[in-house]
């Protein structure tokens, strides 16, 4: 059977346990290659690598570290703004307060003066016209004399002394007049 | 119908040295190819770390990601909070492993660095030395004890045990760890090959009406293998990066330590586990 493929170790220098045993020439330049090879991945790219890896994660670190803080501040500010909020609102209260009661003691003393105002012009009307009252008696009281005295002549016939009975008429008037008071009093 | 394929295994393995020939540093196609990975990967993270913009963009978005995975997904998952100090190492180990798998499917290039024994056993080796001086430096004389006899096992059990726990810690594991990547990567390479040549016999070397299905089938599976062996490039990457994290994490707290439950140790066998089916596969 020619036609099938021939797999034949050739009988010449090696042979199939050199297939398992390391040539001396590959061992040192296998070794030279992976001292090589390990030196540089240890001693330069790796730790290039991890200080790569450590950088980022330490700005991740520092940027979380910030953000909290910034957070931390935001809500310190927060709080700080409500207190201030709070009292604020509690001194516009004061002061609403304050001026409310302000405003009612302004409008009590304005009140109390007008009422002493009122009284005082009341009193001041009473006295004008007492004193108008009394003006009035007197003019009054003069009339009545002089219509007495002249009504007297006539039922006389003839002149009376004006003087005396003035006198009598005016005595009479008061007599009269506080009868009148008197008498207003008894009735 | 006369096809004739012979392939000789040797040709996708040994190389002829270029330069220094002779010497303990022969330069060979695979010592090259170590060079350009070693190249291809220092340059990803000299392109990576360059930029240190707080908004990364790009390469510096990559090269982040991919530090930060093996930090917090493997370093600090596996071992614990100390493990931020051998994140750096395990970034390495895994990104070394990581483009010297790749050169497998970069056209052009087609050959993983790790098909050959000499860089698994290397970082297996390095690996090895690594867990036990942090074994003795943490826990000093008890790490060889709580090693060699676990606590709470019946005394009779140590007779077992014992010389299980010391093959399997002391003198299997740097084996398996380099034995592991090297088959996964060396059957990758001899399958993606025997796909490609198929593929190139009948579409183009015995190129015949009849045998264009089978080429365009080889073609297509040969193309599927290339994901495939994507795939398998990272997982054995995260491999080897996470047992040897498991490896340190037990040499910090101890086999058997009371402090740290069965889930630290549990996924040691969860990922040994991914072996078998990446490599049945």
């Amino acid at each position: 059977m020619k036609n099938l493929l021939i797999l034949a170790a050739t009988e010449e220098e090696p042979s199939g346990l050199d297939l398992i045993l390391p040539a001396v020439d590959e061992l040192v330049w296998g070794a030279i290659c992976f001292a090589v090879v390990a030196f540089f991945m240890m001693k330069i790219a790796v730790p290039k690598l991890r200080e790569t890896i450590a950088a980022r994660e330490q700005s991740i670190q520092d940027a979380k570290e910030s953000a909290e803080g910034e957070r931390a501040e935001a809500k310190k500010m927060l709080d700080d703004y409500k207190q201030q909020l709070g009292e604020a609102r509690a001194e516009a209260n004061r002061i609403i307060e304050e001026s409310r009661q302000a405003a009612e003691q302004v409008r009590k003393d304005i009140l109390a003066k007008s009422e002493k105002d009122a009284e005082a012009i009341v009193a001041r009307a009473q006295e004008q016209i007492q004193a108008e009252r009394q003006r009035t008696l007197q003019e009054l009281q003069g009339s009545i004399a002089d219509l007495s005295i002249e009504l007297a002549g006539k039922v006389v016939g003839r002149s009376v002394d004006a003087e005396s009975q003035r006198e009598m008429v005016d005595a009479y008037i008061r007599e009269v007049s506080g009868m009148g008071s008197n008498g207003g009093s008894n009735n | 119908m006369n096809l004739a394929l012979e392939l000789d295994v040797n040709h996708l393995f040994f190389w002829d040295p270029i330069l220094f020939k002779d010497t303990p540093f022969a330069l060979n196609r695979v010592s090259l190819l170590m060079i350009v990975g070693s190249l291809a990967c220092i340059t990803f993270f000299w392109l990576a770390s360059r930029k240190k913009s707080m908004v990364p963009k790009g390469m510096q978005t990559i090269g982040e990601t991919a530090y930060l995975f093996i930090r917090d997904r493997i370093a600090i998952d596996v071992i614990g909070p100390e493990g931020v100090r051998y994140a750096a190492y395990l970034t390495a180990l895994f990104f070394f492993i990581f483009f010297m798998n790749l050169m497998e499917i970069v056209p052009g290039i087609n050959f993983p660095v790790t098909s050959r024994m000499a860089i698994p056993v290397f970082l297996a080796i390095l690996t090895y030395l690594l867990f036990n001086f942090i074994g003795f430096a943490k826990q000093g004389f008890h790490y060889l004890i709580g090693t060699l006899f676990p606590p709470g096992v019946p005394k009779g059990i140590y007779l077992l045990l014992t010389p299980i726990e010391f093959f399997s810690v002391f003198i299997i594991r740097p084996l398996t760890l380099s034995v592991r990547l090297l088959a996964n990567m060396m059957a990758g390479h001899v399958l993606l090959t025997i796909f490609f040549l198929f593929t190139h016999e009948f579409l183009v070397t015995d190129f015949k009406i009849t045998t264009l299905p089978l080429g365009i089938v080889t073609a297509i599976v040969a193309t599927g293998l290339i994901v495939f062996e994507l795939l398998v490039i990272s997982i054995q990457a995260y491999i080897f990066t996470m047992l040897t994290a498991f490896y340190i994490a037990e040499a910090i707290h101890g086999h058997g330590d009371e402090s740290h439950d069965d889930t630290d140790h549990a996924p040691v066998h969860e990922v040994e586990g991914l072996e078998a089916t990446t490599t049945a596969a």
